[in-house]
């Protein structure tokens, strides 16, 4: 009989103390691994025994992992790196600071010092932030094995569905990263319910304007679908326009019709892709006003 | 704050809470704080269907120390009884576990391991079948035709239904005979109370001395108490419950669950302590919930706006049985309904509903915040039909105070204070507020006040008799100086946070002119507290219990100063007792120390002529009338017409609670309360299925206020002494959460006239609020 649970199943514990041990743990192992980064997810789904994993293979003591790195190619962020200390690092809100406003709404400054930003993107919940900029920013995700070594993959091939991503069992995330090309900016911005709960809509966008003419443009969305969402109808319509408060409303016009969207038991998807407009229009006029 | 008393002395200071110290450095001792010796550990097994039969309980090979199943435990159990009690409510009393479920979440089994993970880990082997049948979880739908029936063998899913106030055909008079009516349905969504420590027991069985302790995080130590004796068949005597710290209760800990008995008959099956702690989750379902009722409220005028009448059809969710208050609620929300006006006719007709759903309780407020939802909800909207202030409005029709005392048409003696002056202060604050121009014109910002007149205290025992409730109305208190002369305090009200220990402790200080330190206040445990039927609920502690404090501190003062007297050969009424000196007023030279005299006082000696040794008086105070405080609260909100979301910018509270003992309590107490009614107002619903599953069971779906949603205050408050009430306290501890969603709503509907006739429904979160603007056309163009 399923029960009402607080504490999580049986599990066997290992703390691995490299990348090479975890690595060797996941290819060797017959059972179900968890891999442990912040717990901010994993321990309450591990608690509620919505997961039931064999075993929990802890990567907070592995060396190496937790690197933050940034300058005008954009942000390389060590999987095993806090949320609260890519929020606090100078360099990253010289070079991304979307990335920065973005941590900025993922829970409270409790959640924030134990969030990683591996674990969050390996959880992939489809309303998280940072998967949203990351497809905005056309980002890539490195994984390693013990058999094949490390490989880069883009985020539309990482992430496939409500918590499920391209990585094999015996893959780990080491580091995402948030390319930056020269012209452009990114913005974050997302309504939710309350500040620190995860958005009912958020929505990234880049921008590449020269002379008061957007030249390119990537907006994408959280909240709406499984994963992340590019709307490329609202890029399309951008591309080549004056950057004005018209192209605005006509971006959020798009972004309306175009956002997917669904019913759920709190909001309708009428109301998810009218956020979506809204948030377009005004990320536009935050980034016309500040260029 | 603002008061408009200053007294010297202890009573209306705000002396730090002498609790805090102790729990903010962690020092606090909950109930998971509490291990012993040899202590196992259960879960309670739950229905995970809405309705059905459990066909069969097999242990299986599931390895524990102990599994009780629903056929087991009925057998060793009697069932828990109902204390009110509605007029022809067949139901009184609930089996402590049944083969038939009617909710997710009703206990059908308890396991004990020696870990609470193992615990959970051996219900995952219990062989359970649940034959699954068709259920129902809103009250309305559970009336039409062919609705899935919670009892079929009651044939509907009506559990009691009763009229209150004045007869229909004296209000239907009034109502047709009026120039305008404002009628509408209104609606008051289910609340998860939520303390920050859910429920949690210890129970340990003595064999020897065939005694049964019980630790037990709860609002009411006797009542549980009595209700553990009655359904294990022990007596009174051989049951002691001790409560101590108490994270929040919010009138959800005010009876004994079917679970804490389970505990407590774990624990005597083993002779080993058993601890059981609520998860947040079972929180969600296991305990009971708050609110839940439609209203098809009229409110009658004439065309000057001078009210005529109010009623009522209330359609309430009882869930799937009576809880230990059964309709209370729905019944105070009736008699509460005409608030602070002048209603000649008044009334509500009451039809309480069965459903597949946890059983609905106390919850702060009782009552009293879905009639403010109601009647301020009309009462503005009656303002906008009529093209008057809604301020005005309320004026023109509150109670005088040189009309007080008074018994409305719902039998309510409105004992004393000055309604309209609540109402001044707050529209002055609001005259001079000047918020800041919003940021954009997609945001609209409103501004409306709402007020109340409240019921506090519970008393006198005749009258709860006289309404079913089953619960003596009286509390006591026990005052011993000791022979150092420090100053012992007992009483069984409890303290769950809201800093009963320090208020009874300034009162008692303030008598016996003792330092505040010299004071401990006990609380809590059935084998020192003196009895007490009720315990804290219905705001009850100070304006009750404190009462009663005042009157033992009172007697014992004046013991001593007979005593004293004798001694200095002087009448007692010249003698005074100041920080632990009694000397001759206006004479500070002749005199004795206190310390001096109650020590020979318990060595038996220097007593005059029939005066006991013992320093201590007990007193039990009955009250001759509740208290009733009341309040007018103004909010200012921005709404954003894109995102449907609701900021409070600024929050007004002028309040008249009698006689305040300690101001910062006072305020923490109207604080905590409005934060809670924002969260009513904007965020709290707890979301079932059609067919009765849960959708709300955790914080990721069930959202409270965190501290960012919760404006800063501004408080005024003046005194009317409570006439009836010893200290002239009223209870000042439900008014935040009764009236802020009102409060709130009015403003958000004063910012969005276009739809301000459809606010009646909480929460007003970004979801509804939307679909209405949207829906309206405001997002057009
Ligand atoms: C109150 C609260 C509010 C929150 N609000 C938000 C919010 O608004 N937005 C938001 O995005 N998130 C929010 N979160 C979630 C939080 O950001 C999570 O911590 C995050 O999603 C997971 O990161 P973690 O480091 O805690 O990972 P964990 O919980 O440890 O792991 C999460 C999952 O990722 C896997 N994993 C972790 N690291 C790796 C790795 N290096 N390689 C492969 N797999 C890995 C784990 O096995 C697990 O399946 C909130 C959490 C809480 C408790």
């Amino acid at each position: 009989m399923k029960g009402y649970c607080m504490k999580p199943g049986p599990f066997r514990y290992i703390a691995a103390q490299s990348v090479e041990e975890a690595l060797d743990v996941l290819a060797s192992a017959e059972e179900d691994v968890a891999i442990l980064a912040g717990g901010q997810s994993l321990v309450s789904l591990m608690n509620l025994r919505l997961a039931r994993p064999d075993i929990v293979l802890d990567i907070n003591r592995v060396p190496g992992l937790a690197t933050v790195q940034a300058d005008d190619s954009g942000a390389r962020i060590g999987a095993l790196a806090r949320a609260a200390v890519v929020e606090r690092d100078a360099s990253v809100g010289r070079y991304v600071p979307a990335l920065i406003t973005a941590i900025g709404h993922i829970g409270h400054p409790q959640v924030r010092n134990r969030t990683t930003i591996g674990g969050n993107v390996a959880h992939a919940d489809p309303s998280s932030e940072l998967p949203g900029l990351l497809a905005c920013m056309e980002g890539t995700v490195t994984l390693a094995s013990a058999s094949r070594g490390a490989r880069e993959v883009g985020w539309d091939e990482f992430f496939i569905s409500v918590f499920t991503t391209c990585k094999e069992p015996d893959e780990l995330v080491t580091s995402v990263n948030f390319p930056m090309a020269p012209g452009w900016r990114y913005a974050y911005d997302e309504v939710a319910t309350r500040h620190g709960d995860y958005p009912l809509a958020g929505v990234s966008m880049g921008l590449r304007v020269d002379g008061g003419v957007v030249q390119e443009a990537r907006v994408s969305v959280v909240g709406v679908a499984d994963r992340p969402v590019r709307l490329s109808s609202v890029e399309a319509a951008a591309a080549g326009q004056d950057a004005s408060a018209a192209l605005a409303r006509d971006m959020a016009g798009i972004a309306r019709t175009e956002c997917p969207a669904s019913d759920d038991a709190h909001v309708s998807a009428e109301h998810r892709r009218w956020l979506a407009g809204t948030l377009v229009s005004r990320l536009m006029a935050s980034m016309v006003d500040a260029a | 704050m603002r008061t408009d008393t200053d007294r010297p002395g202890l009573v209306g200071s705000s002396v730090k809470r002498v609790n805090d110290p102790r729990l903010l450095v962690g020092r606090g001792r909950f109930i998971d704080d509490i291990s012993m010796p040899g202590m196992a550990h259960a879960t309670i097994v739950r229905s995970t269907i809405p309705s059905g039969t459990v066909t069969s309980f097999d242990v299986a090979d599931c390895e524990a120390l102990l599994v009780l199943g629903v056929d087991e435990i009925a057998a060793a159990t009697r069932p828990i009884p109902c204390v009110w009690i509605a007029p022809g409510q067949e139901q009184v009393e609930v089996p402590v576990a049944s083969r038939q479920v009617r909710y997710v979440g009703q206990p059908i089994g308890i396991v004990v391991a020696p870990s609470r993970a193992e615990a959970e880990d051996a219900v995952e082997c219990l062989a359970i079948d649940l034959a699954a049948e068709d259920g129902v979880a809103d009250s309305l739908q559970a009336l039409e035709p062919g609705a899935p029936l919670v009892y079929p063998e009651r044939g509907s899913n009506i559990g009691v239904e009763f009229p209150i106030g004045d007869p229909s055909e004296l209000v239907e008079e009034a109502m047709a005979s009026a120039a305008v009516v404002v009628s509408r349905r209104l609606r008051i969504p289910r609340i998860v109370p939520s303390p920050l420590e859910t429920r949690g027991v210890i129970a340990d069985w003595n064999p020897g001395l065939e005694q049964l302790t019980v630790w037990m995080s709860t609002q009411t130590p006797h009542h549980v108490r009595d209700h553990i004796a009655h359904s294990l068949r022990l007596r009174a005597d051989q049951v002691r419950v001790v409560a101590g710290d108490v994270g929040g209760g919010f009138g959800s800990k005010e009876h004994l669950y079917a679970d804490e008995l389970l505990v407590c008959l774990a624990a005597m099956r083993l002779g080993r302590p058993v601890k059981w702690i609520e998860d947040r989750v079972e929180h969600f379902t296991a305990t009971f919930h708050g609110r839940d009722a439609y209203h098809d409220a009229r409110l009658a005028m004439t065309e000057d706006g001078t009210f005529l009448a109010i009623h009522t059809s209330i359609t309430g969710n009882l869930g799937a049985h009576f809880s230990n208050v059964g309709t209370g609620p729905f019944r105070v929300s009736a008699v509460m309904l005409p608030g602070p006006y002048r209603l000649p006719v008044a009334g509500a007709s009451i039809r309480a509903v069965f459903t597949n759903t946890t059983p609905t309780g106390a919850y702060r407020g009782f009552g009293m915040q879905e009639a403010a939802w109601v009647r301020e909800r009309l009462v503005d909207e009656a303002a906008r039909e009529l093209g008057m202030s809604a301020i005005e409005l309320r004026r023109k029709n509150m109670y005088r105070s040189d009309e007080l005392p008074l018994v409305t048409p719902t039998f309510q003696e409105y004992d004393s204070g000055d309604y309209g002056r609540a109402l001044d202060l707050v529209d002055a604050r609001v005259r001079a507020y000047a918020p800041a121009p919003p940021a954009s014109a997609r945001i609209r910002q409103g501004i409306a006040v709402a007020t109340h007149v409240e019921f506090t205290g519970l008393g006198p025992s005749k009258a709860q008799d006289i309404v079913g409730f089953r619960l003596g109305g009286y509390e006591t208190a026990v005052v011993r100086m000791e022979p150092d002369g420090s100053v012992f305090v007992s009483s069984g009200v409890m303290g769950m946070g809201q800093g009963i220990e320090t208020t009874l402790a300034q009162l008692a200080a303030d008598r016996l002119g003792v330092p505040l330190e010299r004071v401990r206040v006990q609380l809590g445990d059935t084998g020192v507290a003196p009895y007490s039927a009720a315990g804290s609920i219905a705001s009850r502690s100070m304006t009750v219990g404190g009462g009663a404090v005042v009157r033992a501190s009172t007697a014992l003062r004046e013991k001593i100063l007979r005593i004293a007297g004798a001694k200095l050969e002087v009448s007692p009424s010249d003698l005074e007792l100041v920080e632990g000196q009694i000397h001759v007023k206006g004479d500070p030279r002749t005199g004795t120390s206190l310390e001096e005299l109650v020590t020979r006082a318990w060595l038996g000696l220097d007593l005059p002529e029939g005066e006991s040794p013992d320093l201590e008086c007990k007193y039990v105070h009955e009250p001759l009338n509740i208290s009733y405080p009341y309040a007018t609260h103004a909010a200012a909100v921005s709404v954003d017409l894109d995102t449907g979301q609701v900021a409070v910018d600024a929050y007004w509270v002028a309040h008249d609670s009698g006689v305040v003992v300690n101001p910062m309590i006072v305020d923490g107490q109207i604080m905590g309360g409005v934060a809670q009614g924002l969260g009513i107002a904007l965020f709290e619903k707890m979301l079932y299925a059609d067919d009765g599953q849960p959708l709300s069971t955790t914080f990721m779906d069930y959202l409270i206020p965190l501290s960012s949603d919760v404006p800063t205050m501004v408080m005024d408050h003046y005194e009317t002494p409570a006439p009836h009430i010893p200290g002239g306290m009223k209870g000042v501890g439900e008014g935040g959460t009764i009236v802020a969603p009102a409060a709130i709503g009015n403003a958000i509907a004063a910012a969005l006239p276009e739809i301000a006739e459809q606010i009646l429904e909480t929460p007003l979160s970004p979801g509804r609020l939307w679909t209405l603007i949207h829906k309206a056309g405001l997002h057009d163009g």
